[in-house]
């Protein structure tokens, strides 16, 4: 299982910033060609990152790149300048499934010319729109998985993103939107770049909520969130014992699965199985 | 005139303006370790192109440089930002 704990963004027109972010081990890194970025500079910003694709040592990180939203005369530029370096579009404020269509259409062009891969989506739902629709644009072939943002969803309440009580409805939708089609879903950044005792607590939340990874801002949050993700030593012991019952019961073609003489549901393997993904891998 | 990068460290600005000589200008705190490397990269990239280019070099990595010197000459060329 590829783990996405981490994705820490760096604005993509700041080539310092850009050449030493792949030290800090975060598992995706997101080069953000959006708000970042001031108007006057997205050209050469696109550039930029189409160079530091090809050409920075990113580590293990996975390379995101967050192009502009589809309201804007941006998107299909940020595509076709980076799209064949990229592993993965983070495609900000999608509202509907027609918005996925679009954007998925113009990447299939650039596939085809380039003869790549076909590249992941990840969009991220930050209107009420959006989120009423998020069911349906988690079920587009093309998404990885499924991200927020608070801002303009609270400003369209007309209410303070810090107060915004709704915000933890609207992190249980993500997760449920996204797993019910077999996606993972990302929490969104925790802007206090200094409180990490706060932001062990926000990720570790954001892990018992459900979701698979946190956006982070700073290369010191990065250390902080993977620790956060780490199961406790009992839920690995008890996933340890599930997995090994699943290997057996295969190996002696039995259909039950039992642990200390109780069945086990296939989900609960699925569960143990992530769990020790998110152990072993240091 | 158009213009492409940064005053900022590890960065890179680059000009160019219409002229009737080509003419370019290298100015860096490392001139004397990496201005050869900077002209030699600015020189075949703009091979042909009669203008005056200002690269004012903060540091920048050759990537950097070439990534700024494509944004310059793409709108020094008229295409849209």
């Amino acid at each position: 299982m590829k783990l996405r704990r981490t994705r820490l963004y760096v604005p993509g027109n700041n080539p310092h910033l850009v050449e030493n972010v792949g030290i800090y081990g975060a598992d995706c890194l997101i080069l953000d060609l959006e708000d970042s970025v001031p108007l006057p500079q997205k050209f050469d910003a696109r550039i930029l990152v189409k160079y530091s694709l090809q050409n920075v040592d990113f580590g293990r990180s996975e390379k995101w790149v967050r192009i502009n939203s589809l309201d804007t005369p941006f998107w299909e530029k940020d595509l076709r300048e980076v799209l064949p370096y990229a592993d993965v579009i983070n495609l900000p404020k999608v509202e509907s499934y027609e918005d996925l269509e679009r954007v998925s259409g113009v990447m299939e062009e650039i596939e085809k010319e380039n003869g790549i891969d076909e590249r992941k989506i990840v969009p991220i739902i930050e209107t009420l729109r959006g989120l009423v629709n998020a069911r349906k644009i988690a079920e587009h072939p093309r998404v990885l998985g499924m991200a927020w943002g608070g801002e303009d969803l609270t400003a369209e309440l007309g209410i303070p993103k810090k107060k915004a009580l709704i915000l933890e409805h609207v992190r249980a939708e993500i997760v449920i939107a996204a797993k019910a089609a077999g996606k993972m879903a990302f929490d969104t950044v925790y802007g206090a770049i200094h409180d990490l005792e706060g932001l062990y607590k926000y990720a570790q939340h954001a892990r018992y909520m459900g979701f698979d990874g946190v956006g982070v801002l700073h290369p010191n949050q990065v250390e902080v969130v993977h620790r956060a993700f780490m199961p406790e030593e009992k839920e690995i012991e008890d996933a340890r014992k599930i997995v090994e019952a699943a290997e057996q019961a295969m190996r002696e073609g039995k259909g039950v699965i039992t642990v200390n003489g109780r069945m086990v549901d296939k989900p609960v393997v699925e569960r143990a199985k992530k769990i020790l993904a998110f152990a072993e891998v240091e | 005139m158009v213009e492409a990068g940064t005053s900022e460290k590890g960065d890179v600005k680059v000009t160019i303006e219409p002229a009737n000589e080509r003419e370019i200008v290298i100015k860096s705190k490392l001139e004397r370790i990496y201005g050869n490397a900077i002209r030699n990269t600015v020189e075949e990239l703009t091979s042909g192109i009669t203008a005056k280019i200002v690269v004012e070099d903060m540091g920048a990595l050759d990537w950097v440089l070439r990534a700024r010197m494509e944004s310059a000459l793409r709108k020094f060329r008229g295409e849209e930002q």
